[in-house]
């Protein structure tokens, strides 16, 4: 009662998996690196974000300084010299000395100059409508004072000092308060303006600080989450992996206690005498027979599949003829399947060139892939075995593909990504109680895989299944012409 | 012990030779001085730019300075501004315009205050530079420049038809001293 025989018709596809212990580790490495990368980016973020607004804060303040803190300073210097202009006009009064009253005439005039200047200036720097009208004001204020300051002035030099006086009470006065009056409302103007700047630097500031704090928020927020999501994969995969061991661990004991239980029926019963034509005998040994390689295989795939972990162990390759392993493996199957009514059809493409791999670990790997399609090939109880020479999706390789062909029930697509997982096993396989380690398609990728080859598959759900292995074609191979051999119960092309 | 002969005959000796140094000196010193250029050597009677006279007679530039006009035809009062003493122009200005020496200057202000006779009294300034810029403030004022003193704040009038450096024309100052 082989493994295969127990199970039956194929209902479900085989297989039970768990993550290994080297994906946690990986899958650990990559989220922390990512986690990483992404609070990085988050950091960069915030970090743009406090730049620009800061800059944005500085521009806004140089604004307000050279636009209105440096207007004020331009300002009082402005009425600065308006007062020079007028005290100098003034100093000549208190004096009969007409080489001092050209010189107080130079200084009111020199002061008048840089008033003249800084009006003109103003204009040209006025950005609103009421700017400009405060400037052109101020202009023909000024104008019109200086008129009067020049004749205050000619009046002092002339001597006429009761005359200066009032000249200048008259209309000296009047016309210099209409200037202090027009620099006091721009003064008033860049205050306003300076208020507004300041809200501005303000309101910049607090939008700063809230950007930074949601940014920060939310980088943090999503830091945890990410971690938590790390943290809950890691223990939705530990507990995963515990129930796929458990899951494992009563299947294997399933698989050895019956096997073991026939074995000590058929011990009991020779024991007790109960057993005693030789036609008995015999049955019952070869019962024991039977039962005990059952066992042995089982032990045999669970070892195998920790071996073929290792995939770097190429020191024991060598070149191989694909044709003659094909055909043992093939004979050996057909041997085991053949009483069952199965047939497996054999189908080599001529002159089939080597391949460079371990003879008794690829012997392995296709009877995995054999026994998978018996378990699985329903009704039909037909499997085909094709070898053939291929193109490779690499470039500049070629390949030999070996086809194992069932016409079962086939695979559902969901189930695809994860059948050549080890001790995964699906749902419906379990629920038709198929028997098996989950470990066979696992152990032949793994072998695939270290020989520099790899497993594909395409099925169809209820139509059957199409498992393909890729062998590399050895570079110092040489063709094989294959030879023509029928074993029993299997058909060969 | 020397004679008194010899001793008096060495102090004759002594001043002869210095009598002859000091007439070499004043020799040289009348030796023709270097040609000076136009500008240097005339005198122009310069007003403020706004005045509307550009040419006046001798006779009415006299009547000016003496203070014996008090406006000028635009209304404006004149005013008269003079270097102080000791300035080349000033003497130039005496001589030429004046036809009197310091004292007679004086005297004739006085006089012409006291009585009434003068209606302005001139303004006395330190420096041309001055003279210019009293000039340049003061739309009624009339004053005298040496020709090279004078730039675009103020305003050249014709005397007699002439501008400084015309020919014929009458007033000129002594070349500048350092003061």
């Amino acid at each position: 009662m082989g493994r295969e025989k127990a199970s039956g018709a194929r209902k479900a596809m085989p297989g039970m998996r768990s993550r290994p212990a080297h994906s946690w580790g990986r899958f650990s490495r990559y989220s922390s690196a990512l986690l990483l990368f992404f609070i990085l980016c988050a950091a960069t973020a915030v970090g743009l974000f406090a730049i620009r607004d800061l800059r944005r804060a500085d521009l806004d303040s140089q604004n307000m300084y050279t636009g209105s803190v440096l207007s004020l300073h331009r300002i009082a210097a402005l009425q600065y010299q308006t007062q020079e202009t007028r005290r100098s006009t003034l100093y000549a009064l208190s004096t009969a000395d007409s080489n001092l009253h050209v010189k107080y005439a130079d200084q009111s005039r020199e002061a008048d100059h840089l008033v003249s200047e800084g009006i003109t200036a103003y204009l040209a720097n006025a950005r609103t409508p009421n700017e400009m009208d405060i400037g052109r004001r101020l202009q023909r204020d000024w104008s019109t004072y200086l008129n009067v300051r020049d004749e205050v002035l000619a009046s002092i030099l002339e001597g006429s000092t009761k005359e200066a006086v009032d000249l200048d009470l008259t209309q000296g006065v009047q016309s210099f308060d209409r200037v202090r009056q027009d620099l006091a409302e721009i003064e008033r103007v860049y205050d306003q303006q300076a208020s507004q700047q300041l809200s501005n630097v303000d309101a910049t500031s607090r939008r700063t600080i809230i950007r930074v704090g949601a940014v920060l928020g939310i980088t943090l927020i999503l830091a945890l989450a990410s971690v938590w999501a790390i943290q809950r994969s890691r223990m939705s995969n530990a507990i995963q992996l515990a129930r796929l061991q458990m899951e494992f661990l009563a299947s294997v004991s399933h698989e050895l206690r019956t096997p073991l239980a026939v074995i000590s029926s058929a011990a009991d019963n020779i024991a007790d005498g109960l057993v005693k034509e030789k036609d008995d005998v015999k049955k019952y040994g070869a019962a024991i027979q039977s039962q005990s390689r059952q066992m042995t295989e089982l032990v045999d795939q669970i070892l195998l599949f920790s071996a073929t972990k290792d995939r770097e162990n190429h020191a024991a390759f060598g070149i191989l003829d694909l044709s003659e392993i094909l055909r043992s493996v093939v004979h050996q199957a057909s041997e085991l399947v053949s009483a069952a009514g199965f047939h497996i059809e054999l189908e080599i493409a001529p002159g089939l060139p080597s391949v460079k791999g371990d003879a008794s670990a690829l012997a392995r790997c296709l009877q995995n892939m054999i026994v998978n399609a018996v378990k699985y090939s329903g009704k039909s109880r037909w499997v085909g075995v094709k070898a053939f020479p291929g193109g490779s999706q690499l470039p500049g390789r070629r390949e030999i593909q070996i086809a194992v062909t069932d016409k079962g029930i086939g695979i559902a697509k969901p189930e695809l990504p994860h059948i050549f997982e080890p001790f995964y096993r699906s749902p419906a396989v379990v629920a038709e109680q198929i028997h098996g380690t989950g470990l066979g398609l696992s152990v032949a990728k793994n072998i695939a895989e270290a020989m520099a080859g790899h497993l594909s598959v395409a099925s169809e759900l209820g139509a059957g299944s199409v498992f393909t292995l890729h062998l590399p074609i050895a570079a110092d191979a040489e063709s094989q012409v294959p030879v023509e051999i029928r074993a029993e119960g299997s058909t060969e092309k | 012990m020397p004679r008194p002969a010899h001793v008096l005959f060495f102090m004759v000796c002594a001043a002869l030779l210095w009598g002859a140094l000091l007439s070499c000196s004043l020799g040289f010193a009348q030796l023709p001085a270097p040609e000076l250029p136009a500008a240097e050597r005339n005198l122009a009677i310069v007003v403020n730019q706004s005045n509307p006279v550009n040419d006046l007679s001798m006779a009415d530039l006299r009547r000016v300075f003496l203070g014996e006009r008090g406006h000028w035809p635009n209304g404006r009062r004149i005013t008269l501004v003079m270097l102080e003493p000791g300035w080349p122009e000033r003497a130039a200005v005496l001589s030429g315009v004046y036809h009197m020496d310091e004292t007679e200057f004086n005297n004739h202000f006085l006089h012409g205050l006291f009585t009434g006779e003068v209606f302005v009294s001139p303004k006395t300034l330190a420096t041309p530079e001055g003279v210019r810029k009293f000039i340049f403030n003061v739309p009624g004022a009339i004053g005298y420049l040496r020709a090279s003193d004078v730039d675009k704040t103020v305003k050249v009038i014709r005397i007699d038809e002439r501008l400084p450096g015309d020919k014929g024309y009458k007033l000129h100052v002594p070349p500048r001293e350092n003061r």
